[in-house]
């Protein structure tokens, strides 16, 4: 192991396990000492109606009713496009989208107003499938090769369809935000969250002010998983109209209930999938994505370009069209979520594969070797894998670590007991960074160093902990080039009053993009080091030049500059009889390039993995024919708990990354990727390849029940 | 506002129960979760005639205060009853989780509830009026909905003794642990000289109370394994005749599914 690798106690640790952490919830009153006002939103009941009128009962005094009337700036928040208001327009288009806020010292007082407010409605008929909808926000088109010739020539033409729901990122920490009025004219934003600048911008633009009009801090904050990329941004630009109208501190804090039905989650999807096969192998491949978007479009742009990139799955396939949409429904707007569109296409192209095999009469595992990119083949994206591709490696590891091959010819023996076992394998990968030249054009991100007199050393930069450890990684580089001990450096919670823009904590990127610009300013600092000074150094993004430049617009180039890989083998046993399902084992070999910390990266990929296999079993939500979703308490979302930890190992595998601090790649999203693909895989085995090809997730007891069901068991 | 009472003796409680409008807190664990407001509680975990686990001749009685921890450390509380007290929530609930309350919440998703059902068990409710048995099956009218007079508390659980020794339980939550049942279910067989004596089974969280249909057992009552199975293929359609289930977290399809398969393991355990 790297000496970087070795692991550290995490900064944050005592605070955290002590219970003396401050999250935003916490605060007894504002910073001035001023007490802070609880704000509470009041939620669309209908999916998709005209607002005819609201009517506010009579407020006390010291309280206030608060709409897009109020918005002193500009009533649209700005994620990727601006289309999501602050609080609604003329109508609202999904239950739960924010009307108005009202706020107020006492938050019983402020829960009754609020539930004696009456909103006239005009009902409109809403679109809630993603089957009906008629707008597409974005559609995407790209290939290579000729698709159609392939086809013409094919043996054999394959056509499928695949399913995958909701996911909610269940962070411990539900959505909060506050705005705080400052004596200087200054509105102070902090909360929840993952992006401080993007909450710095969607606030500026809503109060109408410069960027010095506004700072943002990142508080602690109890997990993100993507949930605090853009929501942040929505919730923050409310609480600052609210302060803004009281001239007060103002707090919100989302209760479960709102969170889960209201908050983004991750995009339920369809994918079509056609194949042809020529002489045993794939030589085209058509895949039709849709995502369900929900009312707005906030991050699905960029979700939806992740997703359709990783379309063709980790194959050599030398003919490619693929096209993706991201359609609009009147239902909780979906956004960010560990993997990013991805777990939803690897689903679709690694179940498309499985079962191409099967009818082939080949093993699913040698035909998916069969197709592995190799380093030098062309991207999806006529771009390249410029660095080796582990993945054959990868597999003989996990074949080694629990007998997947040997196992999975064992399980397709026709089994007939009340117990029936199967196992299935996934590869996959996770784009490092952001997608295209977005490090490049959109982010340019900056990091600084100060060197203070005594020697220590802080670290300036806009990328939150969200429980990813960088408040414990980026010190850990810094102090490693500049020969200081851990404890001579340190990262503060980003506030943007004080640190220059690195970019959002999203994408997997900090570690590899953020983290090298500090090493790199740390070597600068190291130079110019004069004891006893005060010193300052800053760092630029660049981009490496290796890069085949992409353009959106054509979907071409290099969207990524390399990919941390995964392979995972999912083993089961079902109980026919209720549909249960038990993982017997989970083995997850993830290539992350060099472990920056070794407990932190392991501990991220052994919840991501569970995570996956949450997403692939029992984490189910859906929406009832109103548009309401059904799953709104941790009773009815079940999430895993201890006891649904199976025997599940996490193994690194190093391919090191030249460009990334000491070899290291994305880590934080690769994880939960491919769980989806193996779990279904490893049911369908279980109760009978080819007899039951199993086409959605979450696969549920319920599903597996019905299945076996439709042959009369 | 949010009141309480904390009584030192059951006489005590009864009497609080009898002149004010009280809601019975045990364990907490529902009321806490609920926390309804202006409501005032009789608080009656910590009151001794409420936490025994005593054996008379012909019942193990369970107080009602006993808690679900207390009963699987307990060497009177039979097994069947220990296993699905063992699948309750997580070890936190069940430090505080008791019999009364589970009874007292009217839910058919009380995993020891299915047990009393299957078990023939008996309620002694008492109030400041005097006490009174009653069937469990009869102390559940409907949904949320108990023969429990407003002066009434629930005082003791009485399991039978014996005839609990051979049995088939199993539940089915949506997770390993703090997972409410989707489906539950208990069965209990006794043979006497070759002649079945007793073949009781009890469906849980499939309805709005526990469902047992004891005019479809006696199909079976007094016939000899051989008999048995040769009415095997009859009994199972009049199971399937009879339930009429509801959907919940899960479809009715579902419960029913799982509801047959899991009737007929039971039978095929006893050679049936």
């Amino acid at each position: 192991m790297d000496k970087i690798s070795q692991s550290v106690v995490k900064k944050d640790h005592a605070p955290k396990i002590e219970g003396r952490s401050v999250y935003v919830g916490d605060y007894v009153t504002a910073r001035d000492g001023r007490p802070i006002l609880t704000g509470k939103l009041l939620h669309a009941k209908v999916a998709r109606a005209r607002v005819l009128s609201v009517q506010v009962p009579e407020l006390p005094a010291g309280y206030f009713y608060v709409d897009a009337k109020d918005v002193p700036g500009d009533n649209n928040v700005n994620i990727v496009l601006d289309d999501t208001p602050v609080y609604c327009r003329e109508t609202v288009e999904y239950i739960g989208e924010p009307i108005g806020m009202v706020v107020g010292p006492d938050e019983k007082e402020v829960q009754r107003i609020l539930s004696g407010i009456k909103v006239n409605y005009e009902e409109l008929e809403p679109i809630l499938d993603l089957r009906a909808a008629e707008e597409a926000f974005f559609d995407y088109e790209f290939g290579h090769g000729d698709v159609e010739q392939a086809f013409r020539e094919a043996d054999k033409v394959y056509e499928e369809e695949f399913e995958t729901g909701y996911q909610d990122q269940t962070y411990l920490e539900t959505q909060g935000m506050m705005a705080e009025p400052e004596a200087d004219g200054r509105m102070f934003v902090h909360g929840s969250s993952q992006c401080a600048y993007y909450i710095h911008g969607a606030v500026m633009r809503v109060l109408g002010c410069g960027p010095t009009g506004v700072h943002v801090l990142q508080d602690v904050t109890g997990g993100g998983f993507g949930g605090k990329e853009a929501f942040p941004s929505i919730l923050g630009a409310q609480v600052a109209v609210a302060a803004c109208k009281a001239k007060a501190p103002v707090r919100c804090v989302f209760d479960r209930r709102e969170d889960l039905e209201y908050t983004s989650k991750r995009h339920p999807s369809l994918c079509r999938y056609k194949m042809a096969v020529k002489d045993g192998r794939v030589i085209a491949v058509d895949c039709d994505v849709i995502f369900n978007a929900g009312a707005y479009s906030t991050l699905s742009a960029v979700v939806l370009q992740r997703g359709i990139i990783a379309a063709p799955g980790v194959y050599n396939i030398p003919n490619v069209h693929v096209r993706g949409r991201a359609v609009k429904t009147n239902t909780t707007p979906c956004g960010a979520y560990r993997g990013f569109g991805g777990p939803q296409t690897f689903f679709a192209m690694e179940r498309m594969m499985d079962h191409v095999a099967q009818d082939l009469g080949v093993d699913e595992i040698a035909f998916k070797e069969a197709h592995l990119v190799k380093q030098g083949d062309m991207t999806s994206t006529q771009g390249r894998y410029h660095f080796p591709v582990p993945l054959q490696a990868m597999i003989d590891e996990v074949d080694a670590k629990c007998q997947l091959k040997r196992k999975h010819e064992e399980y397709k023996k026709r089994q007939t007991g009340r117990f029936r076992r199967g196992i299935g394998m996934s590869a996959y990968f996770h784009g490092a960074g952001f997608t295209g030249s977005g490090e490049r054009d959109l982010i340019k991100a900056v990091a600084k160093l100060r060197k203070y007199a005594d020697g220590t050393v802080e670290i300036l930069a806009s990328n939150g902990d969200i429980g990813q450890g960088v408040r414990t990684t980026f010190p850990k580089i810094v102090a490693n080039e500049l020969n200081l001990p851990l404890d001579k450096v340190y990262y503060d919670h980003p506030d943007t009053a004080r640190v220059p823009d690195s970019g959002p904590t999203v994408a997997s990127r900090s570690l590899m993009v953020v983290g090298e610009l500090l090493r790199r300013a740390a070597i600068k600092l190291r130079t110019v080091w004069v004891e006893g000074q005060e010193q300052e150094v800053e760092e630029r993004f660049q981009e490496p030049d290796f890069m085949i430049p992409f353009y959106l617009d054509k979907f071409q180039g290099d969207a990524y500059p390399t990919y941390a890989w995964g392979v995972d083998a999912i083993e089961v046993e079902v109980d026919t009889f209720t549909g249960v399902t038990r993982v017997l084992n989970a083995v997850g070999n993830f290539d992350v390039g060099t472990p920056i910390d070794y407990n932190i990266v392991v501990g991220q990929m052994e919840g991501g993995f569970l995570q996956g296999i949450g997403y692939a079993s029992i984490e189910k939500m859906d929406y009832d024919a109103k548009g309401r979703i059904r799953n709104n308490s941790f009773s009815d979302y079940l999430i895993p708990t201890t006891k649904d930890v199976p025997n599940l190992t996490a193994m690194l595998h190093v391919e090191k990354y030249p460009y990334g601090p000491y070899g290291a790649k994305g880590a934080g999203e690769l994880p939960l990727v491919g769980a989806t693909a193996a779990y279904v895989a490893a049911v369908e085995q279980a109760l009978g390849a080819g007899k039951h090809p199993l086409r959605h997730a979450p696969f549920t007891a319920e599903d597996t029940v019905k299945e076996l069901t439709k042959e009369g068991n | 506002m949010v009141n309480g009472f904390v009584p030192k003796t059951l006489q005590e409680a009864l009497e609080l129960r009898a002149t004010r409008d009280l809601v019975p807190y045990a364990g907490g664990t529902d009321l806490m979760v609920e926390n309804r407001e202006n409501v005032s509680y009789l608080f009656l975990g910590k009151l001794p005639e409420l936490r025994q686990i005593t054996v008379d001749g012909e019942y193990v009685r369970i107080g009602a205060a006993v808690t679900f921890t207390e009963a699987l450390a307990s060497d009177l509380v039979p097994p069947l009853m220990k296993e699905a007290v063992s699948r309750i929530a997580a070890p936190a609930i069940r430090n505080a989780g008791t019999f009364g309350g589970n009874l007292g919440n009217g839910s058919a998703k009380a995993d020891s509830v299915l047990i009393e059902f299957v078990a023939d068990a008996k309620l002694r409710l008492v109030s400041v009026r005097g006490e009174r048995l009653v069937d469990v099956d009869k102390f559940y009218l409907g949904r949320k909905k108990l023969d429990l007079a407003s002066d009434e508390l629930i005082a003791e659980v009485l399991l039978p003794k014996r005839g609990l020794e051979n049995y088939y339980y199993e539940k089915v939550g949506g997770r390993n642990a703090l997972a409410i049942s989707r489906v539950s279910f208990a069965g209990v067989f006794a043979e006497q000289d070759g002649k079945i004596t007793n073949i009781a089974a009890a469906f849980g969280a499939v309805a709005d109370t526990v469902l047992r249909w004891k005019e479809v057992e006696q199909m079976l009552i007094g016939k000899t394994l051989a008999e048995a199975r040769a009415l095997k293929a009859d009994y199972l359609k009049a199971y399937e005749a009879h339930m009429t289930l509801t959907r919940g977290r899960v479809s009715a399809e579902y419960r029913k599914a799982v509801c047959m398969n899991l009737l007929g393991e039971f039978l095929a355990k006893f050679g049936i």
